[in-house]
């Protein structure tokens, strides 16, 4: 175990990068937010100061992450699994929001904010997952158990988060030298279980409808979305008046952001957006290979592929490829729980970093 | 194991999808952003929208005096009426509705909007409105909002009325064009942003509704004004008007007067009236061209409160009597406030050029044996001419000259209160360079020699080329007691502008408060006046107003009247235009309003004394 000292930046070693990173897509998206406030031309500030307060306690449960040893974390691991499902559980019981049980009403202990579990469950699956195929332990009991996971997401409902966690999970049992006969078979099995569902009815009326209107036709929304990005050419609107011309994206703070920062700054916005990214995970992609202990391989590339796919399934529902799923741009959307859960996966990887004695 | 190549397997296939992404975006952006501004732009043409429900006005007490009901109202969508269909339309409207008569049935199917505003179905019957949405496809019902202003026109002046907006107000609403509908006047202007609320959207393709966004409804307001006080104070100012046109003869009906009741530990507007005043439920139901016209000759549009200027008259003695005893500047022969001048009922002086005049008090016998204090209770004009003839004989024609004027601008007069309600009016305090200015902006307003010693003599007991409003009257006189001139509000939770701080010792608010008090009380102008209150009219305090008018316009009445001197919680500002003398109109209507402050029971307004 490595011990470090702590200092004001975190503990000893902190990588700046990572916490650059973080900042710079907090900016981009206060930035985003700013020209919606001018847009909507309602409840002005209110939105933006809400999303500037998260990212600065983002800030904080970053470095909060970091602190943690990864050893430390190694052994919280099954204990932080056994709250994850308890917690998804105690969903059942709260009275529904906007018809699904899927947040924590905390306005009776006096905090205006809604906590949404499955925003941090998915963060303890994928370390639950790692710590699982770097043990060797028997994989079929564990099964069982994020089967019973994914289970009560799916339950909620929430068919987008359901999806990107099978997706999580197939792709990293993929990384081990699972067979790939194996996989292939369980793939069969949870989507004949998905079909079963569709046939018992099981599944949510308006998750049905959502779909069979998605193969019918175009979405309203998805469809202002694409014209939404198509307006911002090549530069964006950004620096020049466009308030004359709108276009209907609803909910374009939340899961729509993309499609009001693509009108915004245009397709040399997109290009610096993306490219951050993938310097950022290129960067996670080194220490992957450079660091020796399995378990670090399979936590980083478990929360890359968290993030990954959670952009590629926002970007593939924005531009109406996928029907809506409801999933957000990590660090771009509006929304507390989504940002502290980024946080925490950007602290975990500082943690990797700073172990691996990566600085700058 | 972990497996390397497997990893480098999901990231290379992770960016081929995100290339596959990035082509697509970077089609929609260069290859279709022609098509695509264009469909944006038709989609613009295709928008309807629905006035938002404008936000509720509640008084002090939570009382709701503005409140937005919501009422179904009949649409018919133009785009589905066809040369085919038009005709039967007609005809079904027609006998649906016979209070519309053909004209009006014409102008309907003639709107250049896509859904055309056919009639209120509020009090049409459930069966009526399901039949023609269920049989007749062209018709929609939507939920419209209607103002209503609960007391009428008791809160006229200060919440103001609602218009169509014209190109100025789309210009500085951000919300006016689309709800069709903008706050004109009062606080229903000042707080249009706020109060008006986004509206809805329906989104057409072709004669198809494809998308409906909800308005989201303003914010409500919630004001100072408490609506006993205010219809107390209209009552009160109603009667004092009927008293001067009973009183006085007049070469027109008396018509106009202003009040304003300020909270003096917070500057907030308790109550303000202004007469004559409308019904701004008017501009909601319609209003015909011959009642508005006749409204806006009687002026009944202007609140006189903010927008009346008058000359004070002596109220405002009390910038002078600050002045005195903070300047040390007394009558000749005089060093403290408490030392008499033996005043005649007129004053004779010189000028350095020669010029001799007499000056005559409105006591013609004169007020004998005269103090500062005297000089405010019984109103005596000589003892402030004589300190305005030492301020020119001691600084006239240098920096200094103008100390009066610059006492009066550090209390606000001339400059705007700040109040959180449109078109205020500043007046004027005159000087040197006013009159310089005059000269020649305003030939023949102004004598050749410009400003003089006289100007100033009667710019002391309020009289001349000064002009201020009610509110900066009641804005001073507190500021006077608290130190402090802040801008007086409406809304309850507007920010406040300290416009300036002052230094008043505690000791000269003590002999202001025994010297306003002397003024209710016996041997004072307004004794008369509050003399049926008996032994509670000794804690009143008060400053009475008469100023003369040019031409044969009777005099203004002027009072300010403190509710308590030993604890003051209220400034009544009184002014009745045309009123005649302070003593006799103005101050019974602000004893009425103060006996209504103090939990009294209110007794008529009855005709006091003429004094000045």
């Amino acid at each position: 175990m490595i011990n470090r000292k702590i200092t004001l930046l975190g503990p000893e070693g902190t990588n700046l990068y990572i916490l650059f990173q973080f900042i710079v897509f907090s900016i981009i998206s206060w930035f985003t937010l700013f020209t919606s406030v001018e847009l909507i031309e309602f409840n002005t500030g209110n939105i933006l100061s809400r999303q500037i307060v998260f990212s600065l306690v983002g800030i904080v449960v970053f470095f909060l992450t970091t602190y943690l040893s990864i050893e430390n974390l190694y052994n919280l691991i099954n204990p932080l699994f056994a709250l994850s499902i308890s917690v998804l559980l105690g969903l059942l019981f709260t009275a529904p929001i906007l018809g699904v049980r899927r947040w924590y009403d905390l306005e009776p202990i006096g905090l205006p904010v809604f906590i949404q579990p499955s925003e941090f469950s998915k963060i303890i699956l994928v370390l639950f997952l790692a710590k699982i195929l770097s043990s060797g332990v028997s994989l079929f009991v564990a099964l069982a158990g994020i089967l019973l996971n994914l289970f009560l997401i799916f339950i909620q409902p929430d068919l987008g988060t359901t999806m990107l966690l099978l997706i999580v999970t197939v792709l990293m049992l993929f990384l081990s030298d699972i067979k790939l006969r194996t996989s292939v078979l369980g793939l069969l099995i949870i989507f004949s279980i998905f079909f079963v569902f569709l046939e018992l009815n099981l599944l949510g009326n308006y998750q049905v409808t959502r779909i069979t209107e998605f193969f019918s036709g175009e979405d309203f929304s998805q469809q202002q979305s694409r014209l939404s990005i198509s307006s911002g050419g090549l530069l964006g609107t950004y620096f020049t008046d466009s308030s004359l011309t709108e276009v209907f994206v609803p909910v374009q703070t939340t899961d729509f952001i993309f499609s009001l920062f693509s009108r915004n700054f245009g397709f040399f916005g997109v290009l610096i957006l993306i490219s951050l990214w993938i310097l950022f995970f290129i960067r996670v992609s080194r220490i992957i290979n450079k660091t020796e202990i399995n378990f670090e391989k399979y936590l980083l590339s478990g929360l890359s592929i968290l993030l990954i796919v959670q952009i590629l399934i926002n970007l593939l529902t924005i531009l109406g490829f996928i029907p809506l799923t409801g999933i957000p741009y990590p660090l771009l959307s509006l929304g507390g729980s989504s940002i502290f859960s980024t946080a925490i996966i950007f602290g975990l990887i500082n943690r990797v970093f700073i172990e691996n004695n990566i600085v700058v | 194991m972990f497996n390397q190549r497997r990893l480098k397997f999901t990231f290379v296939s992770f960016l081929i999808l995100l290339s596959l992404i990035l082509v697509d975006i970077f089609q929609l952006q260069t290859e279709e952003f022609d098509s695509t501004s264009q469909t944006i732009d038709r989609q613009n043409l295709d928008k309807f929208y629905i006035t938002a429900p404008r936000g509720e006005i509640y008084d002090i007490n939570g009382e709701k005096i503005v409140r937005t009901i919501l009422e179904p109202h009949l649409f018919i969508n133009l785009r589905k009426i066809t040369n085919q269909n038009l005709l039967n339309y007609k005809q079904i409207i027609q006998y649906n509705f016979s209070e519309l008569d053909n004209n009006e049935i014409n102008e309907i199917f003639d709107s250049k909007e896509i859904l055309s505003l056919v009639i209120n179905l509020s009090n049409v019957e459930y069966e009526v409105r399901n039949n023609l949405l269920m049989n007749y496809d062209a018709f929609e019902i939507l939920d419209l909002p209607i103002r209503q202003y609960i007391q009428n026109e008791l809160f006229a002046h200060t919440i103001g009325y609602l218009g169509k907006p014209n190109q100025d107000d789309t210009g500085k609403f951000i919300n006016a064009l689309r709800n069709n509908q903008v706050g004109k006047n009062g606080l229903e202007r000042q707080y249009e942003d706020f109060l008006s609320g986004t509206s809805g959207e329906i989104i057409f393709e072709g004669s198809k509704i494809i998308n409906f966004k909800q308005p989201i409804p303003g914010n409500d307001l919630f004001l100072s004004i408490d609506s006993s006080t205010q219809s107390v104070v209209r009552e009160s100012l109603q009667q004092g008007i009927e008293l001067a046109n009973k009183s006085f003869a007049s070469s027109s009906e008396i018509k106009r007067g202003a009040a304003v009741v300020l909270d003096i530990e917070t500057g907030n507007v308790v109550s303000m009236v202004s007469l004559p005043d409308y019904d701004p439920n008017k501009f909601i139901t319609g209003i015909s061209d011959f009642e508005y016209k006749q409204l806006d000759r009687e002026q009944a549009f202007n609140n006189f409160a903010i927008q009346g200027l008058y000359p004070p008259g002596s109220v405002f003695k009390v910038v002078a009597y600050w002045l005195a005893i903070s300047e040390n500047i007394f009558p000749e022969e005089l060093n403290n406030k408490d030392s008499n001048i033996d005043c005649e009922g007129s004053l004779s002086f010189g000028f350095d050029d020669g010029s001799q005049q007499v000056y005559n008090d409105w006591k013609l016998e004169g007020h004998g044996k005269v103090d500062l204090g005297e000089a405010i209770r019984q109103s005596c004009n000589v003892y402030f001419w004589d300190i305005a003839l030492k301020i020119w004989r001691n600084f006239g024609n240098t920096e200094a000259e103008s100390v009066l004027q610059d006492y009066s601008r550090e209390l606000g007069f001339s400059n705007k209160t700040n109040i959180d309600l449109p078109f205020e009016k500043v007046g004027i305090i005159p000087d040197r360079e006013l009159f310089e200015e005059w000269k020649i902006s305003r030939p023949g307003l102004i004598r050749e020699e410009g400003w003089l010693g006289g100007d100033l003599m009667n710019l002391i007991i309020g009289q001349g080329a000064i002009t201020t409003t009610p509110l900066q009257v009641a804005n001073a006189y507190r500021t006077l007691l608290t130190g402090e001139n802040i801008s007086p509000a409406v809304n309850i939770n507007a920010s406040k502008i300290i416009n300036n701080q002052i230094n008043v010792s505690d000791e000269f608010v003590d002999f202001l408060l025994k010297d306003l008090n002397s003024v209710t009380n016996k041997g004072g102008t307004a004794y008369v006046s509050f003399s049926i209150l008996g032994n509670k009219a000794n804690d009143i305090g008060g400053k009475t107003g008469t100023a003369q008018n040019a031409g044969d316009k009777n005099n203004t009445s002027w009072f300010v009247g403190i509710d308590s001197v030993s604890n003051p919680k209220y400034i009544v500002a009184t002014v009745v235009d045309e009123g005649g003398s302070g003593s006799a109109v103005a101050a019974p209507v602000s004893r009425r309003i103060i006996q209504h402050l103090l939990g009294y029971d209110t007794t008529p307004v009855e005709f006091g004394e003429i004094t000045e």
